[in-house]
């Protein structure tokens, strides 16, 4: 793991390109400026933890990838994990700079008083992510559920014909409450395609289960109004990001935008990794600028995820999440071996089968270990941008600007 | 113990009626539904065919090997059409026999009950308005709650002139029949099958998504919006305040009679089938909705906190704390945790806000920093604002009570004007914080008070305004049974000491010079022997106290006390020191100014016409120039 001292060194490795800071770095601390050090561990801190992130394992996702179950996979559940953590080490850092030490009144004065309600901003938007993701983690766990049934079912020995339509019907179930339609052109053809698997077998239990799943449809949450849109929740956190210059960049808001930054990548990764409501054109609202050194590992982590989000549309399947592109797998496949099942059935189709019931095992037993803390992390994270957006607001608060009698 | 042929015959029976109703094998199979009601015979007799299915697969575990035969394989099958089958028939059975919950009476009959609060808080926002009646709002207010204990129950006899009467209470857990009986019998009796056959999670799933649909629709009914938290940020406040209202009413309906119907619903149909088989499904149906309904509590509890807002948020979190304890008893098991511990986070949340908003409130209060004086020296839009919020406040008392539990911190934050250091800030012992609070905020107030008098550029103009908001505060503080008693009688006095001392100060300030002009000495000429008073002096006199009583009424009257009676003691007081002065300086020597040339330019008023002079001061409104002309 890359944990050395010399942080800028690292988007070198990183990106392959060379960047600009090394020197400006060790100017500053020549000035021996107490803030600009602090700056410049929460930059390297920052930049450390997202390359650790962006370093993790990716699944191949057209092998049966059951060797790699020990290892946390870019975009496992697991790994989300450990990008929450990051965010929640990353928030904790800056709310230490913003107010341990530091005449808080700093905020009101330029440019933070600009920076900071524009961060406030973005927190609100963040924390409505938050409550969305939380949302569809219950999906998850939906279709955990509905997993279960088929690993259940083809667990079965000797496997008969009516257990491997329980298993068809649930991940029949699965596959199409998996369907989530990001607006996109081309995932509404996926929609229809995966509705036709093997429906001539399906009986009436299964277009019953249709009526009350529904069709593919658009991914809708609880927590936000219908015409609310991830992607452009995101686009409107990120469209007024911009990187500090001047005499600005030595100051408070380099924290700040460094923090933003955080909160945007992260929800960011969260929506695309996880379904949410109104993806379309996720891919297209967020650059940031390459100049800065700390930056480099979550550009690196962006072009990453990036590159999955393309494969994705490009096979059409759900999701990002490493568990769900197993579940979708394997319940493809089973499926299909449904569809031609007859009793008995051949040794060699029902060792295939068994890889996959395996696997389907291993994803579910993952989801049922890792969701429920996946929750309370997000649960977590809300709370701590609710606490330092009440704290930076209280400091806003005392400019007569934003507060007065109404008299 | 039966034979082994009339077991086989009777498994071989049970078998072909589980076939016949195979939906993949026939169309009418397909088409019809077993338990519709049509035919409770062939339903029971269809339980009972699974039952022996089951029975025997039981004995044929035990006596065969897994691996083995078609009679083992063949059973398994017919199964699993049994549990496929069964899975319709629950759903079919839970789709039609949804009863809506009758939403709308239920909102109706309780809608009066928050009634009262609403309209009132309105007013501390503007303080331009009229002279508000707290103690009125306050009664009324205090009435409501009264009459929402006694409501539980039973009906709101005392209540005249509500629209409905309350027999429909939403103040304690009342469970309603969402499913009526016989399908509930149903619904238990296939439940059991599926749960021994291991079709578990099919039967959760199956009635988590029946369910759901039938509370999303209820949902929609109680009018509960999808807000997102930054659209609730951008609303106006007067908007959100129309909302927390329907939300009140909506989520006491939702948790004591929606979800503790759906909870009583799991129970009659799971209970006992399974190890906490109830509970999942309870939580597969109510766990999205809960959490829907509570992020806009959320929501409101983390939004900007500025003093308008702390009455509908007060209201707010005594409704969601006067909530939780059935939360607690509906969503009391563990895997409803979550829900109980977000209901717990946002009440605290929202006394964090409440906490906040008052100190905000404190702060802002004491940095009103508005320069222009208010004409004629009355009260100021700030010391109404503040006495009608603070007694408000104390309407409120019951919760805040509760929940303001330091003192204020007396050390400003902030510096500059108005200034803030060495205020006097009387802390009595046995004091509550949130009294100390009220005092505190009087305290700034007066403070702010006086630096706002200094405004002025009359001094009898500035020790008037004092004057009057002092007293004003002082009168709307005992106005309140509740504010008077929080902020206590010593104070009181201390504050009524403060606006009679600026009475004085004002007539000290207009006045002495005046009645300096009828006083005697420097107007007897010593040493000579004939009439020992100077006719020069006196003339001087007299006309310096004409022209400085000319300009004082002319100013003076539009000068405004507000309350009828402080002006009416204000013009005694004054009267009872300028009317005798004239009166006796007039008798003394009217005769030195009669005997000479013109008097009428010395002796300008009679005592009848200062009498009535008197009565314009502090009217707010300009006189006639000349007196004399003046018609009575």
């Amino acid at each position: 793991m890359p944990t050395d001292s010399q942080g800028s060194s690292v988007p070198l490795i990183f990106l392959g390109r060379p960047i600009l800071s090394i020197r400006r770095n060790q100017i500053v601390n020549m000035d021996g400026n107490a803030d600009q050090d602090e700056f410049e561990i929460f930059q390297k801190h920052v930049a450390d933890r997202f390359l650790d992130l962006s370093s993790s394992p990716t699944t191949s996702s057209d092998a049966a990838a059951t060797t790699t179950n020990d290892v946390d996979n870019f975009l496992s559940i697991a790994w989300l994990r450990k990008l929450l953590d990051v965010f929640i080490c990353c928030e904790a850092e800056f709310k230490a700079i913003l107010f341990l030490g530091r005449d808080s009144s700093n905020i009101n004065k330029p440019p933070l008083d600009r920076l900071g309600p524009e961060l406030l901003d973005r927190t609100v938007k963040a924390l409505d992510v938050c409550n969305t993701i939380n949302h569809s983690v219950e999906m998850l766990r939906h279709w955990q559920k509905l997993a279960e049934i088929a690993v259940m079912a083809l667990k079965q020995s000797p496997l008969g014909e009516g257990q491997v339509r329980r298993a068809k019907k649930a991940l029949h179930s699965l596959l199409a409450s998996m369907t989530i339609d990001d607006k996109d052109a081309a995932s509404s053809k996926l929609a229809e395609r995966t509705w036709s698997f093997g429906r001539r077998g399906a009986a009436a239990a299964a277009a019953k289960e249709r009526s009350t799943t529904g069709p593919p449809r658009l991914f809708t949450s609880w927590s936000v109004p219908k015409n609310w849109s991830a992607a452009k929740q995101i686009q409107a956190m990120s469209s007024n990001l911009v990187m500090p210059r001047g005499a600005d960049s030595t100051g408070m808001a380099m924290p700040v935008f460094i923090m933003s930054t955080v909160i945007v990548i992260v929800t960011w990764t969260l929506v695309t990794a996880i379904p949410c409501q109104d993806r379309t054109g996720l891919l297209t609202h967020f650059a940031l600028s390459r100049q800065l050194s700390w930056a480099g590992p979550i550009i690196g982590l962006q072009e990453r995820i990036a590159e999955e989000w393309k494969k994705k549309e490009k096979k059409k399947s759900a999701g990002l999440l490493d568990e769900m592109q197993r579940l979708e797998r394997c319940g493809q496949a089973l499926i299909e071996f449904s569809d031609s099942f007859q009793y008995p059935a051949e040794a060699e189709k029902l060792e295939e089968v068994a890889m996959h019931v395996a696997e389907l095992t291993e994803t579910c037993k993952k989801m049922d270990e890792g969701l429920l803390p996946l929750q309370s992390q997000l649960r977590e994270m809300f709370h701590r941008i609710v606490r330092s957006r009440t704290e930076i607001l209280d400091v806003l608060e005392q400019n007569d600007k934003y507060s007065s009698l109404i008299l | 113990m039966e034979s082994p042929e009339s077991v086989s015959v009777e498994l071989e029976a049970a078998e072909n009626l589980i076939l016949r109703w195979d939906s993949t094998a026939s169309e009418e199979a397909r088409e019809r539904m077993i338990f519709d009601g049509a035919d409770r015979q062939e339903a029971d007799r269809y339980l009972r065919a699974v039952d022996e299915i089951q029975r025997s697969m039981a004995s044929v575990s035990v006596s065969e090997s897994p691996d083995g035969s078609g009679e083992s394989g063949k059973v398994h099958g017919a199964i699993q059409i049994a549990m496929a089958r069964l899975e319709d028939e629950f759903r079919n059975i839970l789709i039609t026999h949804t009863n809506p919950v009758e939403i709308d009476s239920l909102l109706v009959s309780n809608s009066f009950s928050n009634h009262s609060t609403s309209s009132r808080t309105d007013g501390a926002g503007e303080s331009d308005a009229e002279e508000e009646h707290p103690v009125d709002g306050g009664s009324e207010r205090r009435g409501s709650h009264r009459e929402e204990e006694l409501q539980e129950g039973e009906g709101s006899s005392s209540h005249s002139g509500s629209r409905t009467p309350n027999f429909r209470s939403t103040n304690s857990i009342r469970e309603v029949d969402l499913v009526p009986s016989e399908a509930i019998y149903d619904l238990r009796n296939i439940a059991q099958r599926m749960i021994t056959a291991g079709y578990l999670r099919e039967c959760i799933q199956v009635y988590g998504s029946v369910r759901k649909s039938a509370v999303d629709s209820s949902f929609r009914r109680l009018g509960i919006e999808k807000l997102s938290i930054g659209e609730i940020q951008r609303l106006e406040w007067d908007a959100i305040e129309t909302k927390i209202r329907r939300w009140i009413r909506a989520a006491k309906v939702c948790v004591r009679i929606l979800f503790a119907s759906e909870k009583r619903l799991c129970e009659q149909i799971f209970d006992g089938l399974g190890p906490a088989v109830d509970e999942a499904c309870f939580m597969e149906t109510v766990k999205g909705p809960a959490i829907q309904l509570f992020n806009f509590a959320e929501a409101i509890s983390i939004s900007r906190r500025s003093p308008e807002k702390l009455f509908k948020i007060i209201d707010l979190y005594d409704a969601l704390s006067d909530l939780l304890p059935d939360v607690d008893v509906v969503f009391w098991s563990k895997s409803c945790e979550s829900v109980r511990i977000q209901g717990a986070e946002i009440l605290s949340r929202l006394a964090e806000a409440i906490r906040g908003i008052l100190s905000e409130f404190e702060n802002a209060v004491q940095r009103e920093i508005s320069r222009t004086p208010v004409p004629g020296g009355t009260i100021h839009p700030l010391t109404r604002y503040v006495m009608n919020y603070i007694s408000l406040i104390s309407d409120y008392k019951q919760t805040l009570l509760q929940l303001i539990m330091s003192n204020p911190s007396t050390a400003s934050r902030y510096s500059g004007d108005p200034p803030t250091t060495d205020l006097e800030f009387p802390e009595p012992e046995d004091r509550s914080p949130l009294a100390l609070h009220l005092v505190w905020v009087i305290v700034i107030l007066e403070s702010n008070l006086e630096w706002k008098s200094k405004l002025y550029k009359d001094a009898s103009l500035s020790h008037l305004f004092l004057m009057n908001n002092v007293h004003y505060i002082v009168e709307k503080a005992k106005g309140s049974p509740e504010l008077r008693e929080m902020i206590g009688d010593d104070y009181l006095r201390k504050l009524t000491g403060k606006f009679r001392q600026a009475a004085t100060s004002y007539q000290r300030s207009t006045w002495v010079s005046i009645l300096y002009c009828l006083r005697d000495e420097g107007l007897h000429v010593s040493g000579s022997f004939s009439s020992g008073v100077s006719k020069t002096v006196l003339r001087e006199r007299f006309k310096t106290f004409n022209a400085m009583f000319d300009e004082v009424h002319k100013t003076q009257a539009t000068w405004l006390v507000p309350d009828l009676q402080l002006r009416e003691e204000l013009r005694i007081s004054l009267s009872e020191k300028l009317i005798p002065a004239y009166r006796s300086f007039l008798g003394r020597y009217r005769s030195h100014m009669e005997s000479g040339r013109h008097p009428e330019m010395y002796i300008k008023y009679s005592i009848e016409d200062l009498e009535a002079a008197v009565l314009d001061f502090f009217e707010g409104h300009a006189v006639s120039q000349n007196l004399k002309r003046r018609s009575h």
